[in-house]
């Protein structure tokens, strides 16, 4: 994949929600990759339902975005990526400190009186650290008083935590929006429902991504309900495809699915790393954003829309002005 | 209910391990590289704190000590680097490269049992897993087995001067792991045995009372009950 190397013009950033253009969310541009017929098509992400068939699956993720950032003083800010798993008590954490480098037994004053420890660093990285949160309230008490939606420097300005919600989230957890959501509005999400397009929700929880470094994903929280695994299964036997909603939807479907794609409910964490050596088992396509140059998430891409499609569409993509990051354009890759 | 330390957890011997102290009652503080890897071994577990990360970063090793808490019964040694593969031979072997394997081999564990002997009570055990490459000359090992030899060796010598503990090196044989198959890229391994084949070995060295001292799993019989 090291050959998907590119430079992203700024010009091509999202630096702001589309709203903020004058844009509906559903009226960011969509290109569509179809890797049986190798065809690429531009179009907006309100024509959805276009390159949908009725039994299509779309498995999107349930999970809400947390207000994760937490201002540290002196340029300092921590990004709660996720809770610790397999640590004593509730009270570790992962977290990333935004302009400063901890040391071992270091506290962070994070406001209303609480701070956290750090203690290691978090499986050999360079930037996540294991910390022990202390303060008058739980840490998820403390983000809702304390927290904004983290911010890269990308995006000029703040935005309130509801423009990092997408239409479908219902349990808070996510450190970042799970943005491939982002552009489905009540409307759109009716009309697919009326085309015969179905919906199986899961849940994952994203960490930090920090895009500046290049870092194998760390295990994340996920559920997939048994209603969500039955119909999948189901659509999969008639021939339904079945497009996961984010790379997140992926991570989360493909934990639970079998090698032969049959999904059976999960609850738990996930240190899954979808490659192109791996396949998908369950998953056939995808609907998501614009990506990073050699983002781990570009192989899970490369798994589902093979190398030569996927080298096309970035290239069209950087050539026809896509718009990257969490408030840019989407990718829809079919099989 | 005991503590012990297990480093490289999340496959192999130290998981196969994990599980025996597991369904003993331990509580155990898993350490491996890989954060998916290890989270999966140690979400098999009843009590057991996980946490990813470098036995060669004096940090995370701090972190080791400190989440086992004020004694530890046992610790396992068994995180280690077979180095290249294929193993280049000595004359052409790179210096850099037979560094970062004494680093994790042989310093790392000894940086780590450092930190851990003032929490080690009277009979507490440290369990160093080493190989046959420490004391045998086979070609193509002189970076992992000379690491094991400083191994085998520092761990004899604790053992002398720290008579209160028992402090054993064991070579567990050859295994069908990962490692052994980095060691041998080209050969089909499956007719080794199953690291949990070596655990009852390990078990019983815990349970006896031998000295401290270099063990063959092969030559361990488990205690009668």
């Amino acid at each position: 994949m090291s050959a998907l190397a590119f430079e992203l013009p700024h010009a091509q950033e999202a630096t702001a929600p589309p709203e903020a253009r004058g844009l509906e969310r559903d009226a960011v541009r969509l290109m569509v990759a179809e890797r049986a017929s190798g065809r690429i098509e531009h179009a907006l992400f309100r024509d959805l339902p276009r390159f949908l068939r009725p039994g299509d699956v779309l498995v999107v993720n349930t999970s809400a975005t947390l207000p994760a950032a937490l201002p540290a003083g002196e340029g300092l800010t921590v990004h709660v990526a996720t809770q610790a798993p397999r640590m004593p008590g509730d009270r570790w954490w992962i977290v990333e400190l935004r302009g400063g480098h901890p040391a071992p037994g270091e506290r962070v004053a994070v406001g209303g009186g609480a701070h956290f420890e750090f203690a290691a660093p978090y499986a050999g990285g360079t930037r996540l650290w294991l910390a022990r949160f202390e303060g008058d309230t739980d840490l998820p008490g403390h983000l809702a008083r304390h927290g904004h939606p983290i911010r890269y420097s990308y995006v000029g300005e703040p935005w309130p935590l509801a423009d990092y919600q997408t239409a479908f989230a219902l349990t808070p957890g996510s450190a970042e929006m799970p943005s491939a959501a982002r552009p489905f509005t009540p409307a759109l999400i009716a009309r697919l429902v009326a085309h015969g397009v179905l919906f199986a929700p899961l849940l994952l929880h994203t960490g930090v991504s920090s895009p500046e470094r290049h870092e194998p994903p760390y295990p994340e929280r996920y559920a997939v309900p048994e209603t969500t695994a039955s119909l999948v299964n189901h659509a999969r036997e008639r021939g339904g495809r079945v497009i996961a909603v984010g790379t997140t939807a992926v991570r989360a479907l493909e934990s639970a699915a079998g090698p032969g794609g049959t999904v059976t409910a999960a609850d738990g964490w996930t240190g899954l790393v979808v490659t192109p050596e791996r396949g998908l088992y369950a998953v056939d396509g995808l609907i998501t954003g614009w990506h990073e140059p050699q983002a781990s998430h570009l192989q899970l891409l490369e798994a589902a829309a093979g190398d030569e499609l996927l080298r096309r569409s970035y290239a069209e993509a950087l050539a026809a002005g896509y718009l990257w990051h969490e408030f840019g354009d989407s990718h829809l890759v079919l099989p | 209910m005991p503590t012990a330390i297990i480093t490289g957890a999340s496959r192999g011997l130290g998981l196969a391990l994990a599980r025996a102290l597991d369904e003993r009652g331990w509580r155990l503080v898993l350490d491996a590289r890989g954060a998916g890897a290890l989270e999966a071994a140690a979400s098999e577990l009843t009590n057991a704190v996980a946490l990813p990360g470098d036995v060669t970063d004096p940090r995370h090793r701090g972190a080791l000590v400190a989440l086992a808490g004020p004694q530890i019964d046992l610790l396992v040694n068994n995180a280690s680097i077979l180095g290249p593969s294929p193993q280049p031979e000595l004359a052409a072997y790179p210096l850099d490269v037979l560094e970062q394997v004494y680093r994790v081999n042989t310093l790392a564990p000894l940086a780590l049992t450092q930190l851990a002997l003032p929490h080690v009570p009277d009979g507490g055990v440290i369990l160093n897993i080493t190989s046959d490459a420490g004391i045998e000359a086979y070609d193509g090992w002189g970076g992992y087995g000379s690491s094991k030899a400083a191994f085998e060796q520092w761990t004899a010598i604790l053992g002398v001067e720290r008579p209160n503990l028992r402090v054993y090196a064991v070579d567990p044989g050859d295994m069908r792991t990962q490692m052994h198959q980095e060691a041998f890229p080209d050969d089909d391994i499956s007719d080794r045995p199953l690291p949990q084949e070596s655990v009852p070995a390990l078990l019983a060295l815990l349970d006896g009372d031998l000295h401290s001292g270099r063990y063959r799993a092969h030559d361990l019989k488990p205690v009668a009950a």
